[in-house]
């Protein structure tokens, strides 16, 4: 049994040797840190997704299942939250005849009650070949081998002090949401009658196990969800993203992808320059900044094509919006999933500027130490309440 | 009923469809239909009769509005040279909509009738090649690309602001913009998929494993009932539009 953690910075190649690695002996499972890379894409339900990897013959390897997917076979994949995704890949492979499996930072969206089981379960397979890149592990796990990647792709710094040069103070609205109900169709209650409290100048870390509704949370505030009750009042003053559109918060997704308006980075900053544009926040930014904010993150140029690029540098790119200050509130969903610790660290460190410049942060990830280095207030989300420490 | 069953008679009921044009016709596909639902799909008959409405209701709108409101003949009369009705045009938006609504509930119905199968089961228990089980999953699954595709894109835009999850006017100016990215989002959601798992995994192999695994259903007495009344009354429609 061979057990290997690809380590080094982003963009020295570790994933092409991750992929060196399971092509060479055959098929292997592969476990991408995004759906289109941990799912099958065959499959349009949780079940199925199951079978399609299930072994007529009982695998040789003890069964992973930290969560009971029979018990809600008829959700589509897709729409499971990024760690449940992880989860379910994995069990999958659990029940597979596969010898080989290979994973790429997806392990990093898992919780704090999630990560070690699955690391024990990788750790304790009796054969075949298990190669892990994952930017969260210091050090690899007893038993594990360690290979260091140094190729460096030149190109694409991580310049945030730079970007942020010039950003200026902002009041952003005091967010209050009271009696706050969700549910999704065919689903469970992800939130009834929570409420919470948001103060500007403060950063706020959403914290829960996978599919608690952190991601949910911030898809109601930015309108793509509509709550079945409850308010949200900036300033005292009723807001109804879902219905008026959003023009309080900037979102930087899980997937970077998801986020895109465009095809170029071009097209994407227009568009949502666009929508402000008799707003004062559309000031706030020139396209002459945006260009110069994207060349700290490497973009030569406006026109570059978003889906060109390394999706590290995809990721790192996703936050040029919301660090750009044009929009008062700042909301990163695991920012950190793919990043190495150096990227890490001078994000943090951005995001406590904003706050000590008036914004508000509100940041999910499972990441203790990225989350170490912010200061930040506690949003736990269990029960389907919100509480704040 | 078993799921080949259920193939079969939708099949019957698309053929009865498509070659009914008289009143008698069309009642007897409808008659069997509606005994269908009653009997295998019973109160969930309702929510598939609102989906098929829901389909067929903005095709019967446009076709009224160009045959009837502004070509004012039917097809057969223009091919005629006649100088034409409006009651003719009338008549024939009338029996397409009739026509693809039937094809529409009948589909609903036994999805209905299944929807304890996944889509998955649902193929690997019909008696197929396995070519064509794998042609029907790959569609499926670039259906579910798709809808995927279009989550992922309204995501996008709305949380951006350029689009809101309400009608709005923002949406009119800017739904375009929707179409662009809900393309671009299925196009690289499938690259990122074909460029990764796929190759390294070996993903469609899975698909045949689990092709051969299963064990496809042979038709049973439910499904003769179905099948007789349904190419009865499809043949039936059949010999009267000959007569």
């Amino acid at each position: 049994m061979a057990r290997q953690l690809i380590t080094g910075p982003n963009f020295s190649g570790r994933s092409d040797a991750l992929r060196v690695r399971l092509t060479a002996g055959g098929p292997a499972f592969f476990v991408g840190p995004y759906a289109e890379a941990a799912l099958s894409g065959l499959a349009s339900t949780a079940a199925d997704e199951l079978s399609v990897y299930r072994a007529d013959t009982v695998p040789q390897r003890a069964p992973f299942a930290p969560l009971d997917f029979e018990a809600c076979a008829d959700r589509k994949p897709q729409s499971l939250s990024g760690g449940e995704q992880v989860l379910l890949a994995l069990q999958c492979f659990s029940q597979s005849t596969y010898g080989a499996i290979g994973i790429d930072t997806a392990l990093e969206q898992l919780d704090g009650s999630n990560r070690p089981q699955a690391i024990d379960f990788l750790s304790q397979l009796d054969a075949g070949e298990v190669t892990l890149i994952d930017n969260r592990m210091a050090a690899p796990p007893p038993g594990w081998s360690s290979t260091a990647c140094t190729r460096g792709t030149p190109g694409f710094g991580c310049d945030l002090a730079g970007l942020m040069a010039g950003l200026g103070t902002r009041a952003a609205p005091r967010i209050v949401i009271r009696d706050l109900d969700f549910r999704y169709r065919r689903g469970v209650d992800v939130f009834t009658g929570a409420a919470l409290t948001l103060e500007p100048g403060h950063a706020y870390r959403l914290f829960g196990r996978n599919g608690a509704g952190k991601t949910t949370l911030l898809k109601i505030l930015v309108g793509v969800l509509a709550p079945g009750r409850g308010e949200i009042l900036l300033d005292d003053q009723p807001c109804a993203p879902w219905r008026h559109g959003n023009e309080t918060f900037a979102l930087a997704t899980q997937n970077p992808d998801h986020q895109w308006c465009g095809a170029t980075l071009r097209e994407d900053v227009g568009r949502r320059r666009a929508v402000l544009k008799t707003s004062v926040d559309a000031s706030r930014v020139s396209d002459q900044q945006i260009a110069a904010a994207a060349q700290k993150l490497g973009i030569a140029s406006l026109d570059q094509h978003l889906y060109e690029l390394p999706l590290a540098a995809r990721k790192r790119l996703s936050w040029l919006w919301p660090l750009s200050g044009v929009m008062p509130w700042i909301m990163l969903d695991e920012p950190t999933v793919g990043q190495d610790r150096d990227t890490c660290t001078v994000l943090a460190a951005a995001l406590a500027v904003f706050c000590r410049h008036g914004y508000g942060v509100l940041f999910v990830t499972h990441d203790d130490e990225f989350a170490g280095q912010v200061p930040h207030r506690m949003v736990s989300i269990e029960n389907r309440r919100m509480s704040t420490s | 009923m078993t799921p080949n069953g259920a193939a079969i008679f939708v099949a019957v009921m698309l053929a009865g469809a498509l070659v009914a044009s008289e009143p008698i016709g069309f009642s007897l596909l409808y008659a069997v239909i509606a005994a269908f639902a009653l009997v295998e799909v019973g109160l969930r008959t309702f929510a598939a009769l609102a989906r098929s409405a829901l389909v067929v209701l903005p095709l019967a709108v446009f076709m009224a509005l160009v045959w009837v409101g502004f070509v004012g003949r039917s097809p057969a009369e223009i091919a005629a040279g006649v100088p034409g009705t409006r009651v003719a045009s009338a008549t024939y938006v009338v029996v397409v909509c009739l026509r693809l609504f039937l094809i529409v509930l009948a589909t609903q119905l036994v999805t209905l009738r299944f929807e304890r199968l996944t889509p998955l089961q649902f193929i690997c228990a019909l008696r197929i090649p396995t070519t064509a089980k794998r042609l029907l999953a790959l569609t499926l699954s670039l259906s579910e690309t798709l809808r995927h595709a279009v989550e992922r894109a309204r995501t996008a835009l709305i949380a951006a602001g350029v689009i809101t999850r309400r009608p709005s006017l923002r949406n009119i100016i800017n739904g375009w913009m929707l179409v662009q990215t809900v393309w671009l989002s299925a196009i690289t959601i499938a690259v990122g998929r074909m460029r990764d798992k796929w190759p390294i995994e070996g993903t469609l192999s899975r698909l045949d494993d689990l092709f051969q695994r299963a064990q496809p259903q042979s038709l049973g007495s439910g499904d003769a009932i179905w099948l007789l009344l349904g190419a009865g009354a499809a043949a039936f429609g059949i010999g009267i539009g000959i007569a």
